[in-house]
């Protein structure tokens, strides 16, 4: 099987993980790095918006700044995620450009890459399926977002899984109308997102759900994972890319 | 100067924030939670539009063929419904 560098769980802030994903693509860009698969959680959680949103149309910065939640924009497109760091994992691929996970035909690749989520969710006695153009759903219920770029002679595909869901405090990062926020609303989002806990009706415990991402993109893939580490390079880029760009209020608030 | 939000069927969603000036586009800022490979273009689509009659009908045509010289690629919204954005937020 063909071997991917994979960087098990670990917990950064938001602009670090950011900026680690867009390094890792430098590296590979250089033939410096192989593919890659990581699997980390975000502290402080954090709301991540899609590059093309506005941050302030979407998020409610005063409260996100009372409560020490981060925001950032990120490099791919597609909508804002909470990323509560009791209640998510997030994956992060990354593949030379023309790898065979990564086809031209975008939806194809996400169908493809996606496949990892829903082999992790079998494993965890879930059965899902891709919902186009970048959802896994479980019984019609959103449980993982996918979101993917294209650069640097690569392609990146990062996404989320539910642990747990918070619809509440969810709308109150997200900017919804406090008056708007109907018990209704409220009521319409917990039918059409779900999570793992909420499924399985357990405390799956975070690394219960890591092992099984691991294990489900290993199996769906058809990739062996080698665990590795970020090269310096790759450290130097990230930490130059956080200070640079992902921690500033001119990338954060561009739109 | 006008705004919209346009969720395109079975897509995603778009926001327009467009300052016209006469019958004509003098500055807009496209946003939503769709997909544009690569993602610079639509920064250049936005300069690209400035100047632009709001016409719908143009207008999609004229995106359509700008995505399509630019090798881009749109997903979840197409070049139409960028238009009918555009026109919803006069």
């Amino acid at each position: 099987m063909e071997e991917f560098r994979f960087l098990d769980l670990c917990v950064y802030n938001a602009y670090k993980n950011m900026a680690i994903d867009e390094a890792i693509t430098l590296a590979i860009k250089e033939e410096e790095a192989p593919p890659t698969l990581r699997i980390y959680r975000w502290r402080p959680s954090a709301v991540s918006i899609g590059t093309f949103q506005g941050m302030t149309d979407e998020v409610d910065l005063k409260y996100c700044r009372l409560n020490k939640i981060d925001y950032i924009r990120r490099i791919t497109g597609g909508g804002a995620v909470y990323h509560d760091f009791e209640g998510e994992v997030t994956y992060s691929l990354i593949v030379p450009k023309g790898h065979r996970l990564a086809p031209p035909d975008i939806l194809k690749s996400y169908k493809i890459i996606c496949g990892g989520i829903i082999e992790a969710l079998k494993q965890l006695k879930i059965k899902a399926k891709f919902r186009p153009i970048n959802d896994v759903v479980t019984d019609g219920k959103k449980i993982s977002g996918n979101a993917q770029t294209r650069r640097n002679s690569c392609v990146l595909q990062h996404g989320t899984t539910l642990l747990d869901l918070d619809v509440e405090v969810m709308f109150s990062i997200l900017k919804v109308p406090k008056e708007k926020i109907s018990d209704k609303m409220i009521q319409d989002v917990k039918k059409s997102v779900t999570s793992i806990r909420e499924v399985l009706d357990r405390h799956v415990e975070v690394d219960e759900l890591g092992n099984a991402l691991e294990a489900g993109f290993s199996k769906a893939l058809k990739i062996d994972l080698v665990p590795g580490a970020l090269m310096a390079r790759e450290w130097a880029d990230a930490q130059r890319l956080m200070k640079e760009k992902y921690s500033t209020t001119k990338w954060n608030l561009s739109r | 100067m006008g705004d919209s939000i346009f969720k395109v069927p079975g897509g995603k969603l778009l926001k327009i924030k467009l300052t016209p000036s006469e019958d004509r586009i003098r500055a807009i800022v496209i946003k939503g939670d769709f997909f544009l490979y690569p993602e610079e273009t639509l920064v250049a689509l936005e300069e690209f539009l400035a100047g632009k009659e709001l016409d719908e009908v143009t207008l999609a045509a004229d995106i359509q063929d700008f995505l399509d010289e630019a090798g881009a690629k749109l997903v979840g919204a197409g070049a139409a419904d960028i238009a009918k954005a555009i026109l919803m937020a006069m």
